[in-house]
């Protein structure tokens, strides 16, 4: 309908253009960066939440003790069906020899509440060590359930990974077929020894999240 | 009879206590089951393990025989111990679900499990979802149509649970049920033992929403946005959603009910676990409305909720920001060419070309007086946008278009500039219209207001087209969603700012003319589009009634157009009468807009509902007629707010047998409209001791009705209907009555 000057049209435009530009550039820059809020919660990518735990022979542990090393948190309650089919079928043994050889540090928490089910006493639990061959670096007890409230770790088997840097890389459950039958541990997925493996090769874990599955952790109310 | 059909009952899961092997647990089970048929009570209390008492499982069918392609009910029924509970689809925090595995004879298919409503299981500070007491999994089964008559079919259900108190037993058994095959044409018998339990179960189900919801997406939280519209806010006592999906919200964090005329809002935090964008946000909403002095839980399945888009990271936002603030400048300067828009625009036009002579440096600021008008309008939209939305309320672009007086007051205002362009009437005797009008009084100021009329005008036409783009921005934090607002208004604001920046080109556009008349007469037309498109959208908005009361509000702005336009040119006394006849125009014009306040349409569910044509309207009056002439009389008091009565009305009232049943009777069917408080409809819930709907009278003969309960399903309906024959029967003659 109306005839523009091409080049004076073009100036203008451009003009106008950076204008706006500048005033949105202004503006965001204006409204600082934008972050998420912070969580209480455990979250991948962030350092993993410190805590202090008394393990089974009495010695005060916490997590910056393994600075420089990969560390695996197991939450476990050893009368709850779904541990009870990674131990009977030595499944969650295996994988705390394999990787405990390879310089891992794994520690087993316990957070069930005195009289409920799966507390231990230190020497039981020592004891429940020998009896189930198991092989952690050490058992560490949260009766008060602080760590596994920290951690966000709703139910045994729950399981967390954390770098040398004490970056959480991994939280979640055991493997991919939440069931309480041992015969299902041949087909699933194993998500912590795929998680280990990809970090002893240097690499991002490919899984860092899963749904856990399993017994409610026993916490005190 | 029936009981030939339960299946085997016993179930042995791993023992609790003691470690064992699997293989050993799964022997005592068949050692255990064997015991129990073999030994009687002794092996049973011998071998009673906790999971004997933990769970009793049995197989039901709905019939007592099948027939070929006819699909039928089965159940798996589950009785728990007290205070042990068996898991939902999504179980929560912790559990699994059951699952069952179907072993079908040849040709025969299973349906999914058709899951009853859970309830919430809090465990310390976790969540689970579930069932404690009883339940019955449904699922549907399709026999082939083709089926040997007489040979019984075998069914079987391989079942697997997790049964909790604090601790967790995992149990599973195989339950078997043999049905025989009726004839085809052969009247399928009636299991009167089955038919409680599975008339529970159906009640137990949730029914398919009759309203569309969305899940937006947040950094930290979810909004789940249901179009229940028009809900009342003091009849809802609570919602809450169950998710099917396991790793969508976090279970134990508390969901913030916001209940606004335009539906209900969840807000829900977001599971930590999901790293990607939630895809399934399917899940059960579960409403407790206040019934007068009772509490209707309601269940609904909320299937197919879109899900908005995730927010960006907030690493790659200035690059996010420019892209999107780009887009929206581009959209903007479309937004020119919209038809509530271009006629502005052009007016604003032809103000420039009308004074061509003033100073480069007066046009410019004209422009950029514009400009501000147009971002400041964008601003204020903006920020009362992301104002509503932080108080709660789950609104969009075009958010205003969901009221109905907002609807009729910009079709209003477009109207009345569209008559100004037809040369109705003149503002301030300029021939400019009232873009021109208001920039005779004082240049900038007109410039600035003319800025803000277009932005205004223009979110009517910007609703449909931007409503995807401004969508996402408002999923962003309100800096982002902000900037790209302003840059849809600087987009729209740029055509005029670069005609004034550069008057140059002033000098390219044709001369004034009477051209210049014809064009703004044209002009009228999209606008007169543009009202007729917003009377559109009003008629979805409210009834037949309030449609009216619109359309009577234009032909008073016309009025009152007209009116001014005589009194400008009238001598005194005829000035005073028009300006009179402007100002009852105006009034009359607020007056009907108050109105559509109150005159909103029904949920579309309701007023679809199959039933409804069987309906009349309730009138005392009518009710006197039809008991007079001996008809049994159905009342039905309802509401369009009310959700039991939506319930009812699809899971009881609509249904084939009642319907059915009720046309055997010849019952005739009133029905209430309680929406707005009729007083007729009170004084009659008054005399039945309730505060509200929904109240179902049925006149079965005689004065005083029987009053039916405010849930309702088919067998509590059918069973009073059945009664009314009975009772006048029994009157008339014994002999009849003893007959049967």
């Amino acid at each position: 309908m109306i005839m523009f000057e091409r080049r004076t049209l073009r100036r203008t435009l451009l003009s106008a253009g950076l204008v706006g530009a500048a005033a949105i550039l202004a503006i965001g820059v204006a409204g600082g960066p934008i972050t998420a809020s912070p969580g209480t919660q455990a979250r991948i990518g962030a350092p993993a939440p410190a805590f202090q735990l008394a393990d089974s022979n009495g010695k005060t542990v916490s997590l910056a003790d393994y600075k420089g090393k990969t560390v695996v948190l197991e939450w476990s309650n050893h009368e709850c069906p779904y541990v009870r089919k990674h131990y009977s079928g030595n499944n969650m043994q295996a994988l705390q020899k394999k990787w405990t050889a390879q310089g891992v540090t794994w520690l087993t928490i316990i957070s069930s509440e005195p009289g409920s089910q799966g507390y231990v006493t230190p020497e039981q639990a020592n004891k429940l060590t020998v009896d189930r061959a198991a092989a952690p670096s050490a058992v560490l007890l949260d009766p008060k359930g602080a760590a596994g409230r920290t951690y966000g770790a709703q139910v045994t088997p729950h399981m967390y990974v954390i770098t040398p840097d004490g970056t959480l890389a991994y939280m979640g459950g055991i493997d991919d077929k939440p069931s309480s039958r041992p015969e299902d541990i041949k087909t699933a997925k194993n998500f912590v020894d795929t998680a280990l493996g990809e970090l002893a090769q240097g690499k991002p874990v490919s899984t860092p999240t899963s749904r856990a599955y399993g017994c409610s952790v026993k916490y005190s109310s | 009879m029936f009981r030939n059909f339960w299946a085997n009952i016993q179930t042995v899961p791993h023992n609790p206590s003691h470690p064992t092997r699997p293989r050993l647990a799964r022997f005592g089970m068949l050692a255990t089951v064997f015991g129990l048929a073999l030994c009687g009570p002794w092996a049973m209390a011998r071998a009673a393990p906790p999971m004997r008492e933990l769970v009793q499982a049995e197989l039901i069918a709905e019939p007592a025989a099948i027939r070929a392609g006819e699909p039928f009910l089965v159940g798996v029924r589950l009785r728990m111990k007290p205070h042990w509970h068996t898991y939902w689809r999504n179980p929560g925090d912790s559990g699994e679900a059951t699952s069952v595995k179907w072993t079908l004879p040849p040709g025969f298919a299973a349906g999914p499990i058709l899951w009853p409503t859970p309830s919430r299981l809090p465990v310390a500070h976790l969540m689970n979802f579930g069932y404690e007491g009883e339940t019955v999994l449904l699922a549907e089964m399709r026999p082939p149509a083709v089926m040997a008559a007489g040979r019984p079919v075998e069914i079987k259900a391989d079942v697997s649970w997790l049964v909790c108190e604090k601790e967790c037993i995992p149990g599973e058994t195989a339950l078997v049920l043999t049905l025989p095959a009726a004839a085809s044409g052969a009247a399928a018998p009636p299991n009167q033992a089955s038919r409680a339990i599975f008339d529970a179960a159906r009640a137990a189900l949730p029914n398919p929403a009759p309203w569309g919801a969305r899940l937006q997406v947040g950094q930290d939280s979810l909004t789940l946005q249901i179009d229940a519209r028009g809900l009342k806010a003091d009849t809802i006592r609570s919602a809450y959603f169950f998710p099917f999906a396991e790793t969508l919200v976090q279970h134990a964090a508390p969901q913030q009910l916001g209940i606004t005329a335009d539906g209900l809002t969840l807000r829900l935090s977001r599971n930590a676990l999901a790293t990607t964008a939630p895809r399934e946000a399917g899940g059960v909403l579960l409403i407790e409305e206040a019934l007068g002095g009772t509490t209707a839980r309601q269940a609904f399945t909320l299937a197919n909720v879109g899900v908005g888009q995730a927010a960006t990271p907030p690493t790659a936002s200035i690059a996010a920001i420019l892209q999107a603030a780009l887009l929206a400048l581009a959209g903007g300067v479309i937004l020119n060419l919209m038809p509530c828009v271009f006629p502005v625009l052009s007016i604003k036009v032809m103000g420039l070309i009308e004074h061509a002579g003033e100073t480069r440096e007066s046009v410019r600021r004209h422009g950029l007086a514009y400009t501000a008008g147009v971002l400041g309008a964008f601003a204020m939209l903006g920020v009362v946008l992301l104002a509503v939305r932080a108080a709660g309320a789950e609104v969009g672009w075009g958010f205003q278009l969901q009221s109905p007086v907002t609807v009729a007051l910009l079709a209003y205002v477009l109207f009345a500039m569209g008559l100004s362009l037809s040369g109705v009437y003149h503002m301030g005797g300029s021939l400019q219209g009232i873009g021109r009008g208001l920039a005779v009084r004082s240049g900038l100021v007109g410039s600035f207001c003319t800025g803000v009329l277009a932005a205004v005008v223009a979110t009517p036409c910007t609703a449909p087209f931007m409503a995807t783009a401004v969508g996402f921005a408002l999923t962003q934090p309100p800096i982002v969603a902000l900037s790209v607002i302003l840059a849809l208004g600087l987009g729209l604001a740029l055509p005029f700012l670069v005609l004034t920046l550069a008057p140059q080109l002033l000098g390219r556009l044709p001369r004034p003319g009477p051209w210049m008349e014809t064009l703004k007469q044209l002009m009228a037309f999209p606008v007169y589009a543009t009202v007729a498109w917003l009377v559109w959208v009003l008629a979805q908005q409210v009834g037949p009634a309030g449609l009216l009361a619109a359309l009577v509000g234009l032909v008073l702005i016309a009025l009152a157009a007209w009116s001014f336009n005589v009194a400008q040119t009238a001598r005194p006394v005829a000035r005073r009468v028009a300006l009179g006849a402007v100002t009852a125009s105006i009034l009359g014009t607020g007056a009907v807009v108050a109105g559509l306040a109150q005159d909103r349409a029904g949920p579309a569910a309701l007023s679809q509902s199959a039933s409804a044509a069987a309906y009349e309207h309730f009138s005392q009056q009518r009710l006197a007629e039809l008991l007079a002439g001996n008809r049994p009389v159905f009342v039905n008091m309802t509401a369009a707010w009310c959700i039991t009565c939506l319930v009812n009305e699809h899971a009881a009232l609509a249904t084939a047998s009642v319907r059915s049943a009720f046309a055997a009777k010849n019952v005739a069917q009133l029905k209430g409209d309680w929406t707005n408080r009729n007083p007729e409809i009170t004084r009659i819930l008054e005399k039945h001791g309730r505060s509200g709907v929904p109240l179902y009278l049925l006149y079965a003969g005689g004065p005083d009705p029987i009053v039916l309960p405010q849930i309702l399903t088919p067998a509590i309906v059918l069973g009073e209907i059945e009664r009314i024959g009975a009772a006048p029967q029994r009157r008339a003659s014994l002999s009849i009555a003893t007959k049967e």
